[in-house]
This record gives C-alpha cells, sequence and structure tokens, in this order.
C-alpha cells in the first residue's frame, strides 16, 4: 500500500471531515447567544398566524434581540413536530405555539413548559377570556401559554338555499329559527328534517365536525372534571349520539370527505345549507368557495347562534418550553405577541379571532374586513364576540384525542355511509374505546 | 504492501548522527509506526462508513430493540419494563392483523400486475424500434415525480363524490366505487398508484438484463423453427431470471413498508388509512401507534416484527438466488461431463482406427498427440 503523502493527508482529512460532519448534526437547533450578548429567540408557529410583521417590530423594539421564525404548514404536522422534539429532549424553540387539540398531549408533560407566572403572567393574560387562561392552566396551577386566538363556533348557513326551501335566510331570522339563545340539537335536527324533506338534499356536510361540537360544548366531554374517562354508559353522550345517527339516517349528512368537500365543490353546488363554523373556519369556507370558482353570491351566511349553546374549537398559544436558555426574554416575547395590539394585527393579517376581550371590541377586530363582504356584509367579529361568551373549559384528559379520532372516528363514518345505525355504531365505538385506550 | 516498510536500521545510510541513539530510537520509532500504518490503516479507511452505519443504522436498529421491552409513552418516556409483552400484545391486537394483511394485499395487487406489464414493457422496448431514448425515458418519467405529488393527484382522481374516475363511471350508467371507504377498491387504488410509479423503473431494470442476452441464442432458435412467443419464454425469460428475483425481491420490501400512498390517499382523515382501518398498512400502523396513540414501546415493537418479517424475506432471496446459481453450476458441470465423455470416445475410435493401421505407433498411450503437452510427465514427453 504505497501512498504518496498527498493521499495520506487527503485521506485524514476526509476522514476528520466525516467525524466533524457527524459531531455538527447533532448540535443545531435551540437557541443561541451572540458574541456581544445579542439573543436570538426562535419561534415555532403554524398555519397562519398573522405574527410575521410583529416579529419585525419586535426586533426594532428591542436592539439585542433576534427572532427566528420557523412556520410549519399544517397543525398537524406541527404537532408532528413538537412530539418528535418533546419526546427527544433537544430541539425546541424558545416560543412553542401549541393548539388547543394538542392539550390532552400537552398537559402530560405540562412540567416542560415554563410557568408564565414567573414572568408576570398573571398580569400578562389578564385580558384573555377566563376559559383560555383555564385551559392554558395545568393541574398545579401553573400557566403554561398564554392566547393568540380562539374558535367560538357560530352557524354558517347558504341563504339561497335557506329561501329555496322556503326558510327564513336573513341572519336575525335564522338565529331564532334555530331557538336563538336556547338554541339546542333537537330544534337543530328538527329544522334540518324539515329541509331535507323538502329539498332532497343534505343540511350539513358530514357528521364528524357536529359531533366534535356536541362533545366539547359539554361541561364534561369524555372524561369528568377529576379526570376519570366517562364513555360506557354516559347518558348525556348516548342522547347527543342518538340526534346524530337519527340525522344520519334521516339523510341529514351529506357525507362528505371532510377537509376535502371536492376541492370546494360540496360548498357550491348546494350539496348541504349549513356549516360548523368556528372563527378560524370562516376564512376556510371563503377558500374553499373560491378554490371551486365561487364568490360572495354563493349566499353563504354566519348567524350569531349556536345549537345546544355556546362551543370553542381550536385556537393556539403561545408557551416557553424550559429547554429555552432565555425564559425571560421568551416569556416577554410570547406576551407581546398575546397583547391586545398584536392581536388586532394578527386578525387583520391572517383573520384569527383575539382571545384579549380588548382585542375582541377593537374596531379594527369588529369593523369591515374582507370576510363580512364574503358572508353578506355579516358583522363578523362582533357575531364571534359574542359566541365567545359561555364557553366552558373542559377537562381534556390524556387519550382525549385518541377517543374523539379513533374510536368514534369510525363510528361517525359508518353513521354517515349508513354502514351501521345508531346502537351499533356506538357499540363499535365502545368496542375500539376498550382496546385502544387503557382503562 | 511491504514496500512501506522502511529499511533495517543497519542499512540506513549512516547519515550525520551526532549521537546514535535518538537516530536508532527514532527509526524504531518509524518502523513501529509504519508497522501500525500497514496493520491498522486499513481499518481506519472503512471506518467511517461503519461508523456512519453503526449511528444510522445499527444504534437505531438496537435502541428501537430495548424502547420496545419498555412501556414507553412517547412525551412522558420509558415507564415500567414489559420484557416481550408488547411483542405478545400486538401479536393478538387485530388492529395489527388487519395492517398485514391490507399490506400483504396491496403488495400482492401491485407487484404481481407490476411486474408482469414491467417484463411485457421491457421485451417491448429490447426489440429493434425506432426513437428507443424517447421510450425509455417516457417509461421512467413517472419514477421522477415524487410520490406525493403522484398520491395528491389519485386521491383527487378517487375522489368518492367529486372524483374523475367516480364521474365516468356514473356517466356511462355504472354505480360509482368507494374508493376510500372500502377495503378492496382502496387497496386497488393505492396499488394503481404504486404501479405507475413502479413499473416504468423495473421494466428498465429488466431490459438491462434483456439485452445481455446473447443475440446468437435467439438467432439458432429462431432458425430451428422458434417462434417469438416461444424463444421469449424459453430464452428470454430464463436468461434474466436473477435480474427477476433482484426486482420481484426489491418490490417485496418496499411493498411491506409501504407509506406515503396510504398515508396522503386521504390525508385528513382521523385515523391514517381509511375511517376504518381499511388501508392502514403496518408502516403506517407504527406510525399511528407511535404519534396518535404515543404508544411509543409497542410502535417499536411492531417496527421489530416487520424487520423480521422483512429479513425473512431477504433470506428467502438468498436461498433461492443460490438455488439458481448451484443449477446453473449443476447444469454447466453436467454439460461439461458430457462433452468430455463424448470427446473421449472419439479419442478411443480414432485411437483404434489408428492402431488398426499397421506401422502406426503401438497403442501404449505414450504418445498420444492429442493429448496436451502439459498432461505428460517429462519422460513421456521425452519419449
Amino acid at each position: 500500500m504505497k501512498l504518496s503523502r498527498h493521499t495520506k493527508v487527503a485521506a485524514a482529512v476526509a476522514g476528520a471531515a466525516s467525524i466533524a460532519l457527524l459531531a455538527t448534526a447533532c448540535s443545531s437547533g435551540g437557541s443561541e447567544s451572540g458574541s456581544d450578548g445579542d439573543i436570538t429567540l426562535t419561534v415555532t408557529t403554524f398555519g397562519t398566524m398573522g405574527l410575521d410583521d410583529l416579529y419585525a417590530q419586535y426586533e426594532a423594539d428591542h436592539p439585542g434581540i433576534t427572532i427566528k421564525p420557523t412556520n410549519i404548514d399544517t397543525g398537524g404536522n406541527a404537532l408532528t413536530d413538537w412530539q418528535t422534539k418533546q419526546a427527544a429532549g433537544s430541539g425546541l424553540p424558545d416560543v412553542q405555539a401549541v393548539e388547543e387539540g394538542w392539550l390532552s398531549k400537552v398537559m402530560q408533560v405540562s412540567d416542560s413548559f415554563t410557568d408564565l407566572n414567573e414572568y408576570g403572567g398573571a398580569e400578562n393574560s389578564a385580558d384573555q377570556v377566563s376559559w383560555k387562561n383555564e385551559q392554558a392552566t395545568d393541574a398545579d396551577g401553573r400557566l403554561i401559554g398564554y392566547g393568540t386566538d380562539i374558535g367560538p363556533e357560530g352557524l354558517c348557513y347558504n341563504g339561497a338555499l335557506f329561501e329555496a326551501a322556503g326558510l327564513p335566510s336573513d341572519r336575525e331570522s335564522v338565529a331564532a329559527l334555530f331557538g336563538g339563545d336556547d338554541a339546542t340539537w333537537e330544534k337543530f335536527f328538527e329544522v334540518g328534517k324539515q329541509y331535507t324533506d323538502k329539498t332532497g338534499k343534505a343540511f350539513y356536510d358530514q357528521s364528524g365536525f357536529v359531533w366534535n361540537s356536541m362533545v366539547n360544548q359539554l361541561p364534561e366531554g369524555y372524561y369528568t372534571s377529576d379526570g376519570e374517562l366517562n364513555v360506557e354508559g354516559n347518558s348525556e353522550l348516548e342522547a347527543r349520539w342518538a340526534l346524530l345517527a337519527q340525522g344520519a339516517a334521516d339523510g341529514l349528512s351529506a357525507n362528505q370527505t371532510q377537509w376535502d368537500w371536492g376541492g370546494g365543490k360540496a360548498f357550491i353546488d348546494g350539496s348541504f345549507a349549513t356549516f360548523v363554523c368556528p372563527g378560524w373556519m370562516l376564512g376556510n369556507v371563503k377558500g374553499n368557495v373560491e378554490a371551486a370558482g365561487g364568490d360572495a353570491t354563493s349566499g353563504w351566511d354566519f348567524a350569531d347562534v349556536f345549537p345546544g349553546g355556546a362551543a370553542n374549537w381550536g385556537g393556539t398559544f403561545l408557551t416557553v418550553p424550559t429547554t429555552s436558555k432565555h425564559p425571560k426574554e421568551a416569556a416577554e416575547l410570547a406576551a407581546f405577541l398575546t397583547s391586545t395590539e398584536s392581536q388586532v394585527a394578527a386578525f387583520q393579517a391572517a383573520g384569527a379571532f383575539p382571545s384579549t376581550t380588548t382585542a375582541q371590541a377593537d374596531p379594527g377586530v369588529t369593523g369591515e374586513s374582507e370576510l363580512t363582504e364574503f358572508f353578506n356584509d355579516a358583522p363578523v367579529g362582533q357575531i364571534l364576540g359574542s359566541r365567545a361568551e359561555g364557553v366552558v373549559a373542559q377537562y381534556k384528559g390524556p387519550d382525549d384525542s385518541v377517543i374523539q379520532e379513533q374510536v368514534f372516528g369510525p363510528s361517525v363514518q359508518e353513521l354517515d355511509s349508513g354502514k351501521a345505525d345508531g346502537p351499533t355504531a356506538w357499540d363499535h365505538a365502545i368496542d375500539l374505546l376498550n382496546q385502544l385506550v387503557a382503562q | 504492501m511491504t514496500s512501506t516498510l522502511t529499511p533495517p536500521a543497519e542499512s540506513a545510510p549512516a547519515a550525520p548522527a551526532p549521537a546514535g541513539k535518538p537516530s536508532k530510537d527514532r527509526s524504531e520509532f518509524r518502523r513501529k509506526l509504519s508497522r501500525f500504518d500497514l496493520k491498522a490503516s486499513p481499518y481506519f479507511y472503512v471506518a467511517p462508513f461503519f461508523i456512519l452505519f453503526g449511528l444510522v443504522g445499527l444504534f437505531p436498529l438496537v435502541y428501537t430493540f430495548v424502547v420496545s421491552l419498555n412501556d414507553w409513552n412517547l412525551l412522558t418516556g420509558p415507564g415500567e419494563w414489559v420484557g416481550l409483552d408488547n411483542f405478545a400484545a400486538e401479536l393478538t391486537d387485530p388492529l395489527f392483523w388487519n395492517s398485514l394483511f391490507n399490506t400483504f394485499s396491496i403488495f400482492l395487487l401491485s407487484a404481481i400486475p407490476q411486474l408482469i406489464a414491467a417484463v411485457v414493457i421491457a421485451a417491448v422496448l429490447d426489440q429493434n424500434i425506432r426513437a428507443k431514448t424517447f421510450w425509455r425515458l417516457s417509461v421512467i418519467l413517472p419514477y421522477i415525480v415524487t410520490p406525493v405529488a403522484v398520491t395528491l393527484i389519485f386521491s383527487n382522481i378517487f375522489g368518492e363524490q367529486y372524483g374523475l374516475v367516480n364521474n365516468i363511471l356514473t356517466t356511462i350508467g355504472l354505480d360509482p366505487v368507494m374508493w376510500k371507504t372500502e377495503t378492496l377498491p382502496s387497496h386497488i387504488a393505492i396499488a394503481i398508484m404504486v404501479n405507475w410509479r413502479w413499473t416504468g423503473y423495473n421494466a428498465l431494470i429488466l431490459l438491462a438484463a434483456m439485452q445481455a442476452v446473447p443475440k446468437d441464442i435467439h438467432e439458432s432458435a429462431a432458425l430451428d423453427g422458434a417462434g417469438a412467443v416461444r424463444r421469449f419464454f424459453s430464452i428470454t425469460i430464463p436468461s434474466i431470471r436473477p435480474t427477476m428475483i433482484f426486482v420481484i425481491i426489491t418490490a417485496t420490501i418496499g411493498g411491506l413498508q409501504i407509506f406515503t400512498e396510504p398515508k396522503l390517499f386521504n390525508a385528513a382523515s382521523s385515523i391514517p388509512g381509511g375511517p376504518q382501518r381499511q388501508y392502514q398498512t403496518t408502516v403506517l400502523y407504527i406510525w399511528d401507534l407511535a404519534f396518535n396513540r404515543q404508544e411509543f414501546g409497542k410502535a417499536s415493537a411492531v417496527a421489530w416484527i416487520l424487520f423480521l418479517i422483512v429479513v425473512a424475506f431477504g433470506l428467502l432471496n438468498f436461498w433461492l438466488s443460490r438455488r439458481i446459481a448451484s443449477g446453473e453450476n449443476r447444469a454447466i458441470s453436467k454439460r461439461r461431463a458430457k462433452r468430455l465423455a463424448r470427446y473421449r470416445t472419439e479419442q478411443e475410435l480414432e485411437l483404434d482406427r489408428l492402431s488398426a493401421i499397421p506401422g502406426a505407433p503401438a497403442r501404449t498411450g505414450a504418445s498420444v498427440p492429442l493429448e496436451r503437452d502439459a498432461d505428460l510427465t517429462p519422460e513421456e514427453r521425452d519419449a
């Protein structure tokens, strides 16, 4: 093996380089301190949260702080990202956005999030709607996140289709039709049956969203407030399930694929006339209608009513993982990004409905926007503010999302596709519950 | 290999050496160094691969096994040591067997038509056609498209209420097919995606093998009156058998690990792999266990079971290819033995004929002219 000096050097360099590559591959992520005391804060968000301009503003106001934002396309992918890093114990950012649907998972490891009360949490979150703070408080009373937005649910309906079916179509009459402040699911399905009998068309897109709302608006859902699993023999849930099953059997569900809706086509071809609408969903409705080639004339409107009382679906918190090297600065940034001014700006940029009452009352939120224009000039901001009143922060057990998606998901689809009737589908759900969730 | 050895110290040039001892020490050191270089260097040169393999291959494999022995929650971390309980639990879990059934069903639905189509396409491309490069590039084109894009497009085409396929079916008066909520249709739809992507790739590999089949065999078979179909089955197929085995095994390993297509076929489904897990494959089941149900230990156990299944297929491959190879050797040696025997008989006959001629050398075998010199002893050669 005769090697020239050159070759030996090259081999040594190559060997060293490969080792160095391995070493550096594992050392990225986390926050870094600059040379002259500058602080870099990493922020991970998802979807469209409308925070980009706020980062620039914060950097300008706070010399020495650099923000390195990462935005992940969807909440689902962001959940996978967070879970992976949480499980690995490294790579988490200084400020992590957490979605309401993850709370059952987040609260299992709530001690890996900084207690914001150590950094003025009570004061910074004073303007938040109270149930938002309750959601972000763990069993030990630690506040682990500031709310950025909430998802109070109203009812989207198609005025043109209502009119064609001989139903009232203006916002106030529709709200009254479903019972106004005392709207019940019984009334909702009753109106739906009238509509379906008259037109032969479905009333809502699919049963999944309806079931979500039915469960999430209860004071206690799949778990009791003290953390006991409470599905089997839960008469409240069974009664609501029976309503849902009857509705599907009567043809009220269009059995659409959720989050697909035929690329939005189902929103403009009259497949269904009502739709469960949390604040952030309004943008989705608009996007779907436009994707299918429709516009404001497609007839969609937004009523200040929701069956079964106030309900919330979704909304996000900004948290500070304990792995952050600058928890104080990170908590300050999170407080800034969730302040009233920031929430108004985020609403205007991305349509996320504010979680602070002060921002909800701000003219920038209650006034006109592209959304009000699309929804037949409905005062969207005002309606959502009114829908946010009376929401309860339901206790989410560790397997809440598993029960929602994996236990009831298949059964809801069985109802919609007519594969099983109500009691059979319920039994299937209980079977799955016993199989998937450790009692 | 010995050229890097320094010459022995005695024969080293008597260079100006004020103090003899350090020089001797140094050369001793250099000798040791060069011996070390000789013995150890090769290992250092191959080390980067093995370090990388150890880090990204072996370590995860072993660690996954360790995880599978624990009641390990993805978020809260390791719980109790449960031994092989996770394996036992999964081997009795209907959802695991469901995923295995789906995996094999999709695999068979994709691999069999895919290989038949690939062989036919390769055979056509092997003909003397115009614009060869164009056709060959065309069949590989689907392979270049990322599987995510393929799946999004096919997912749209197979939409139940607004998809292209069901639109066509209803237009011609047939019932729409529930591509995303019924078992067999969903498997067929996913198999079509897989086939669309992989058929051309396999066709090109088989084409390369076909082109290595000697043309003269084909020609002589054609002269003997074998038609194109007969030649294809009796010459082409047997000749590309080793390549076929390779293609089958890679298709199997790929098929057992199918993930992207079922994952994105109905991307928004709350359960990955269909509302009632109609097309939840085993890898998707692993993902579901780990990231939706936080059962990291059980997910690792299933990952190991799948690994063992793939290894079993690998061993099957090994056994099959060995059988084929030794079968070929046997065939060759048999042929050679036969030829040798025939040759010997001819020789005998020739010698007999020669010895019958008067004056010819007696049949001693000592000077058989047909034998090669190398086979003769020196005495014999001298004679």
